[in-house]
């Protein structure tokens, strides 16, 4: 046993998650960030959950990671890598992970680590993980909800937001996944809607748009 | 080398008994729907569970505990207040129940908000009309209290304090509050009989209220519209605020009828002050809607002496030794050494 665990090489992939937009960096608070019909938007808050990181090669997963969730918070740079410990010699050509948490941590309980109801991802009103939540203002949108408030969330059918990502890559360790906003923006209607707060439909539209954001470099 | 073995058993099965012995399920009582193996009971824990829940600092000022609306002798909740109170004397939007036997809820809150026992306190910490305050705020608190940083440490062996393990030790506390020692409950286990009025109440229960008031929980868990005319201040549509769904429009939790010789008033949003208004409600008073419960689609037709018979019945459900127990009440000892009285 000890002669195999020192024989045994492991190799430490990153994964970096840079969240951008429009290939510009993101800060929050006082960074504007225009959109295409002259709207201007800044924000405050960005965090999502990630979770369930596999990897696969060839479609036959190779690696799995254990209790993964990952809180992704853009004020909190520590929070912005995700480290796995690879046995050696392991290939891979695809990740998959998902945005949220799954249904059955949803019933769960409470949590701790990244999915501590402290953590600000947690409905209290009415139980359930908020998967994605981005707040800022719009200087188109109208009074008195002049706020870009979206939390995303919700586990029960037809209201689930979680939601599978899959991205092929040729990186041989450490790598980056982007999700750029900006084309989130592209398929939200400003002048329709720019408060979602609770489990609903437009909030699993807007999640499904989400995980088509997300790209591998 | 061998003995080593026989230790770790012995541990094991000492174990083993304490946590038998901090919460028993009743003989006559279903298997718990809680996920003790999550969040194992311990002495220490309970007893931070319990000083936490009567503990102010909960609320944004520091005014209400959970027990403000949840007291012992009222099978904890808030008697002669239709609608809960909270801070700045702000007054809630719904009735707030009897806590008891809660390791066999499935869902929390009179439209099933809720679906964990250990999530049930974030909803009246966060409310703006209870406790108006956040997990984050009671934890910073907490953990800048001496006395809690010593609680928690006995029951985590960390004095680090996380919304996680507050909020589990809550839950250990509201596990233990099982009611089971009723009259009722004694005729059950032989050990006594019904009188012949509360015999024929029981008759009459199993026959007309028993679908939904389901025993020995007194509820079926399910949501259902009892037929209460809306309340045009309210306007509170129940389930429906949760779902989303149209067929649960004016459901509502069905109550357990433990103890509710303690617990009035009655319903969401305490309408009705006595036991004879609830039976008057349900011989006459059901407004006919799509989702009326089908078991209600024709009036409950009762005597008044049946009435009567009933309500003798619904009293064998009171369980004294429930809201006197000494394990429940205000933890002086701890509390009041807290504050500099010991």
């Amino acid at each position: 046993m000890l002669l195999n665990g020192l024989c045994q090489q492991t190799t430490q992939v990153n994964i970096a998650l840079v969240v951008d937009f429009n290939n510009n960096s993101i800060v929050l608070q006082d960074s504007v960030y225009p959109l295409q019909n002259g709207n201007i938007i800044k924000f405050e808050t960005l965090k999502f959950y990630l979770s369930n990181v596999q990897l696969f090669q060839n479609d036959a997963p190779v690696f799995t990671e254990q209790n993964s969730f990952h809180l992704i918070d853009i004020s909190d740079p520590i929070t912005q890598n995700i480290s796995i410990e690879l046995t050696d010699k392991i290939d891979f050509n695809k990740i998959k992970f998902n945005l949220g948490v799954d249904s059955i941590t949803n019933v769960s309980g409470a949590m701790g680590g990244d999915l501590d109801p402290t953590k600000g991802m947690y409905w209290a009103w009415q139980s359930g993980y908020i998967n994605f939540k981005m707040e800022g203002s719009c200087s188109t949108c109208l009074p008195p909800n002049t706020d870009l408030e979206f939390h995303l969330g919700g586990y029960i059918y037809p209201f689930s937001s979680f939601q599978n990502i899959e991205l092929n890559t040729n990186a041989k360790s450490n790598f980056k996944i982007i999700l750029d906003i900006s084309q989130f923006f592209k398929k939200v209607d400003l002048t329709r809607q720019n408060h979602i707060m609770s489990p609903c439909g437009d909030a699993v539209i807007l999640s499904q748009h989400l995980s088509k954001c997300f790209r591998v470099k | 080398m061998r003995k080593y073995p026989a230790i770790l058993l012995c541990f094991i099965l000492s174990s083993f008994v304490i946590k038998e012995s901090l919460f028993l399920v009743p003989q006559n009582f279903p298997k718990p729907v809680y996920d003790f193996s999550k969040n194992p009971l311990t002495d220490h824990t309970i007893l931070l569970g319990r000083t936490l829940f009567y503990e102010p600092m909960l609320s944004r000022n520091n005014t209400i505990s959970c027990e403000s609306c949840h007291s012992p002798f009222s099978a904890f909740t808030h008697i002669d207040h239709a609608l809960s109170h909270g801070i700045n004397d702000s007054i809630g939007s719904r009735n707030s129940p009897a806590l008891m036997n809660l390791a066999w809820q499935k869902s929390f809150m009179w439209d099933g908000a809720v679906n964990n026992l250990d999530m049930q306190a974030l909803a009246p910490i966060s409310h703006p009309t209870e406790m108006g305050s956040s997990i984050n705020e009671v934890v910073e608190k907490l953990n800048a209290s001496s006395i809690y940083r010593h609680l928690f440490y006995n029951a985590y062996n960390d004095s680090v304090i996380t919304g996680e393990k507050t909020l589990k030790a809550i839950s250990q506390f509201l596990l233990t509050l099982v009611s089971a020692n009723s009259k009722y409950d004694k005729v059950m286990r032989n050990e006594t009989s019904f009188t012949d009025k509360e015999a024929n109440g029981y008759l009459l229960f199993q026959k007309n209220c028993s679908s939904c008031h389901t025993e020995p929980l007194f509820t079926s868990s399910n949501f259902e519209n009892n037929g209460l005319p809306i309340d045009f201040v309210l306007k509170d549509i129940g389930r429906m605020k949760i779902t989303a769904n149209p067929t649960d429009s004016l459901k509502f939790k069905v109550p357990s009828l433990r103890n509710i010789e303690y617990s009035y008033p009655y319903m969401h949003d305490g309408r009705f002050k006595k036991l004879s208004e609830v039976l008057d409600h349900y011989s006459h008073g059901i407004r006919s809607t799509k989702t009326l419960a089908p078991q209600l689609k024709n009036a409950i037709a009762l005597t008044p002496d049946e009435k009567v018979d009933i309500i003798n019945f619904l009293l064998t459900l009171s369980d004294k030794e429930f809201i006197l127990n000494s394990k429940y009440q205000y933890p002086k000892r701890i509390i009041l050494r807290g504050e500099g009285f010991e």
